[in-house]
């Protein structure tokens, strides 16, 4: 890996813009003469087709397998690069940008000397990280087994239609073994749709018909274990015999959601006061009723005004159904002025036509059910009115309903009580989401009538049979960004499911006891808080690893003088902040050093640790504004990190101020600058640690200790999700939870000294040796030491009746 | 290899490369505004125009999109491209006041007012659609377009609300060759929930 890599890197002209301000042959000259660097050529626009054309060359006739481009920006550039040098065998995670010209050339005042000085720390610390890269093998994807729909949905068959029209298979897994069933029961999810129906039986005919479909009648859900691709989904049996399991390649989920009826403060008693699913269920049993019909749009007053819309589209329908079929029957809409009635043109002619009444009434006070009567106030005139009726129609209440909250809680999709399950959306590039939220269709998702639950059908089935056939022509990869898990560390512990928010860590079946996870990589969005939460490193962000992060951190803070700031961008927020103050051109203290990373929280402790313990002074991490991580909570999760080294700062006598997050709004560059220039003065004032043995001592045990299991477990706990309000563990109080983990901190912080101490010097030393070794009170180290000798992790021996402690063989 | 001069320089090109390219290459300079390295040409802004001459006929063409001919003689400044410029760069001015970018690189031109009506003073937008071929080639989320037409066109994510598609990943911003995205920029992607104090402004 290290010794067989050939890096080239290629610094751009860009015109005015980086030629005259940087020194490029100083810097060509500098980078040719470090051993790191194979091939060095200056570009005048490495990004267009001449350039392109060199690069490729020299890539082939050097046999190149890593290229650092010195030009702009990476978020606008890496892609072009990576399409047009493809052909080269070079694949995403071979490449990466320097931007020299909006973080070099353009932002300070610098002579071109000095500023190709700082291009070179740069590049080179970017070289670094590619050279600590092991490119993972291209990960082809089949489909290994038809698409199953399960959920019993009523988008399942728009969803076999679709999948059948494009000749993929599927199984569509319902409770009944009668589709006409399912058309009479339809109104319970979907009342107000009796237009509907002759389309949705066309539908289903179809599906019942095509060669493509298979129907299972079966029980609950009882689990769904591996990945895209490749599923093993378990049913119940309806009959009671042994579980069913089917492996499948996809799985599109159809859900309704369920229709509650009102509570009894809407007057509702089931029989003169009725919602809206038994009004459907009184036309199918008992047809028309006759007399003064009133249907209220109650949605407003039930809290759910974004609901009135769907509500009075099924009153109209059924409004429309009862005038039609019994002109005995008085119907009347009484509506919220503030709602607008969702009636077309022609529409409203044939309501009018019909004599179906549109009432509003003000808003402001709410009507009220009385024997007989509704009143209310008119909007006109502002005088309370009565309407009577003989049976009076309430909208329903919606929600999940407990059958799809079931089968989402076995599919994994999180599901917040009083919510939908409509799935949080990650803003991350297109191409970072795998396959996201394409699975779910039908109202359980979110409320919405039944053309809408048929069309999320269709969409979830075009999605999921465009992956289909691209697997069936062999061109369905995964993203070479994404997690991997190393069976063999993983213990199963499931610290990274619980923080994965794109739901690609599952957990692997038939192995017992402690399950290990693995990683769907068409699910995950590379974001990466998981792979640095792992206590046992088990978890990598395969091709963008930690360790070549930490490879990036030691070589940079190798090279910074004293005063130089090392630092993280997010590719969303300090990064991009730090692109646009280049694009404008405004000037900041040129001391600062960003490295670039995807997100925040892609940042393991032990980067962290490393760049202190490596020569870097202060370290600064500019990630997203607050509440505005893109991958969810990567920076909250940085957050607790860099608080644990802050801790550890403390505990090793220096300024906890070395460390800081920082949050930039990539709109606001100005505000960006004011960050940096803040900072870098304050780290100026605080001066550089002294490098002497006692403080690299205490860095190594630094260092060692954010690698210890035991303090990544607690600080894993500790990683805040925005909706907690519970600490985990039970632990209520924060400031509790903080104490105990500083507790812990300072415990395995004062062991990893001893080890590295018994380590490094590999003789026996007594407990007042080693109390004046790290400078350290006798009383509690001699507890540390005691529990290391328990734990195995060190050796005791008597020599002349004292105890000696050493290393173990 | 084409062989073709460019202000009398002698230069080879591939077959491929655009006049532009060619031209960058050599290290002759060409203003450019609409064009960006990262997405396909475009030819909106003719700012690039440079003159094609073929013994007493000459023509322009925008150096971007045009491709590099065997033979081609080409003038990047000469009277009658800077000519061209200096209408568009007036027009410019009329059109976006004020962009900074735009009113520096009139300047080199000797342009410094417009002889046009000037709409909207406070317009820094050239509607390039730069900041659209960026989000729909390299994002790929399309969450930007032009939206209306003619004398009321803008740029804008669709009906100017925020929209979903967008991921707020800045690349338009970015790209912008005027800096105008910069105040569009929060009526696409919503203003962040937290909004950071704005101190210093």
């Amino acid at each position: 890996m290290a010794d067989n890599s050939k890096i080239g890197v290629f610094l751009c002209e860009c015109g005015r813009r980086i030629a005259p301000l940087v020194d490029l042959k100083d810097l060509a000259a500098k980078l040719e003469a470090d051993p790191l660097v194979d091939y060095v050529a200056v570009e005048p626009f490495s990004c267009l087709a001449p350039g392109l054309d060199q690069i490729t060359k020299a890539v082939e006739e050097k046999g190149l397998d890593r290229v650092v481009i010195a030009g702009c920006e990476a978020r606008v550039m890496l892609k072009k690069f990576q399409n047009e040098l493809a052909a080269t065998g070079l694949e995403e995670g071979q490449i990466d940008i320097v931007n020299l010209r909006g973080h070099v050339a353009q932002v300070s005042d610098l002579s071109p000397e000095e500023k190709a000085a700082k291009g070179f720390k740069l590049i080179k610390a970017v070289a670094a990280g590619l050279d600590a890269l092991a490119p993972s093998v291209h990960e082809q994807v089949e489909f290994k087994g038809p698409v199953m729909i399960l959920g019993g949905g009523i988008a399942t068959y728009s969803a076999a239609q679709e999948l059948s029209r494009r000749e993929i298979e599927s199984i569509i897994a319902v409770s009944t073994d009668e589709w006409e069933d399912e058309i009479r029961m339809l109104h319970e999810h979907y009342p107000g749709e009796r237009h509907y129906y002759d389309r949705m039986e066309a539908i289903m005919r179809d599906v019942d018909a095509s060669p493509f479909v298979r129907r299972i009648t079966v029980g609950e859900l009882s689990s769904v274990s591996g990945r895209t691709g490749e599923y093993l989904v378990t049913f119940s049996d309806p009959m009671g015999g042994p579980p069913r399991v089917y492996e499948v390649g996809a799985i599109i989920a159809a859900l309704d959601g369920q229709m509650l009826n009102q509570g009894t403060n809407f007057g509702h008693d089931g029989r003169t006061v009725i919602c809206h699913t038994e009004a459907e269920e009184l036309l199918w049993t008992k047809g028309v009723p006759e007399g003064q019909i009133v249907f209220w749009i109650n949605d407003y007053e039930a809290g759910h005004p974004e609901y009135a819309y769907l509500a009075s589209r099924a009153a109209w329908s059924m409004a429309r159904y009862m005038r039609e079929r019994s002109p005995l029957t008085k119907v009347t809409v009484l509506y919220n002025h503030q709602m607008p009635v969702p009636l077309s043109a022609g529409e409203r002619a044939a309501s009018r036509k019909l004599g179906i009444d549109w009432v509003a009434y003000d808003g402001a006070l709410r009507p009220t059910v009385q024997a007989g009567y509704v009143t209310y106030c008119d909007p006109e005139d502002h005088t309370e009115q009565e309407m009577p009726w003989d049976r009076l129609i309430l909208s329903p209440r919606r929600s999940v309903g407990q059958e799809a909250t079931k089968v989402a809680h076995v599919l994994g999709l999180e599901h917040v009580e009083g919510h939908f399950l409509e799935p949080h959306k990650q803003r991350v590039r297109p191409e970072m989401v795998g396959r996201a939220e394409a699975f779910l269709a039908g109202s359980a998702r979110y409320p919405c009538d039944l053309h809408e639950a048929l069309r999320q059908g269709r969409r979830a089935a075009s999605k999921t049979a465009e992956m289909v056939e691209k697997a069936q022509t062999g061109e369905l990869f995964a993203p070479r960004m994404v997690c991997t898990v190393d069976q063999s560390k993983c213990i199963g512990c499931g610290l990274c499911k619980e923080i994965c928010d794109c739901g690609g860590i599952e957990p692997v079946e038939g192995h017992g006891g402690n399950i290990p996870r693995h990683v769907d990589p068409m699910v995950c969005t590379g974001g990466g808080t998981c792979a640095a939460a792992c206590p046992y490193h088990a978890l990598t962000l395969q091709n963008n690893t930690t360790s070549q992060r930490e490879a990036r951190v030691s070589t940079l803070s190798k090279e910074l003088a004293a005063d130089e700031i090392l630092s993280f961008g997010c590719a969303w927020g300090g990064l991009a902040a730090a692109d646009n103050a280049g694009v404008k051109g405004l000037k900041y203290d040129p001391r600062m050093y960003m490295l670039r990373v995807g997100c925040i929280g892609q940042l393991d402790p032990s980067v962290m640790a490393r760049a202190f313990l490596e020569g870097a002074n202060s370290l600064l991490l500019i990630g997203c504004p607050p509440e505005d991580c893109h991958h969810s909570y990567g920076l909250d999760h940085t957050w607790s990190r860099v608080n644990l080294i802050k801790k550890l700062l403390h505990l090793c006598g220096f300024d906890r101020r070395r460390i800081a997050l920082a949050h930039a709004d990539l709109n606001n560059p100005e505000e960006y600058i004011r960050t940096v220039n803040s900072f870098v003065n304050q780290m100026a004032d605080l001066g550089p640690i002294e490098r002497n043995s006692e403080n690299l001592e205490k860095l190594a045990g630094l260092y060692a200790t954010v690698n210890n299991a035991r303090v990544r477990w607690v600080l894993g706990a500790t990683l805040r999700r925005p909706w907690e309000e519970i600490y985990p563990g039970n632990q209520r109080n924060a400031l509790a939870f903080d104490r105990d983990m500083m507790g812990v901190v300072s415990e395995e912080f004062i062991k990893s000294r001893v080890a590295n101490l018994l380590r490094d010097t590999q003789k026996p030393y007594q407990l007042h040796e080693l109390a004046n070794a790290l400078q350290a009170e006798e009383k509690p180290l001699m507890e540390s030491v005691r529990e290391m000798v328990g734990e195995g992790l060190i050796g005791r021996m008597h020599k002349d009746g004292k105890a000696h402690y050493m290393l173990r063989a | 290899m084409l062989n073709l001069t460019i202000d009398g320089k002698k230069v080879q090109a591939e077959a491929g490369w655009t006049l532009l390219d060619t031209a960058r290459q050599h290290h002759i300079e060409i203003p450019t505004l609409c064009y960006h390295e990262a997405v396909e040409p475009f030819g909106a802004c003719r700012l690039c125009v440079v003159e094609l001459r073929q013994g007493d006929n000459s023509r322009l063409v925008a150096s971007c999109v045009y491709p590099a001919e065997e033979g081609l003689e080409v003038h990047t400044m000469s009277e009658k491209v800077k000519n061209v410029r200096r209408w568009i760069l007036e027009m410019l001015l009329s059109e976006c006041p004020a962009s900074e970018a735009v009113r520096e690189m009139a300047a080199e031109y000797g342009v410094d007012s417009t002889r046009f009506e000037v709409r909207n003073p406070e317009e820094e937008c050239i509607l390039c659609g730069l900041c659209v071929r960026a989000c729909a080639q390299v994002v790929g989320a399309n969450a930007i377009s032009t939206v209306g037409r003619g004398a009321q066109k803008e740029i804008g994510s669709p009906y100017l609300i925020p929209g979903e598609a967008c991921v707020a990943c800045g690349t338009c911003v970015t790209v912008c060759p005027t800096g105008a995205m910069r105040a569009r920029f929060d009526r696409v992607r919503g203003v962040p929930e937290v909004v950071m104090a704005k101190a210093g402004k």
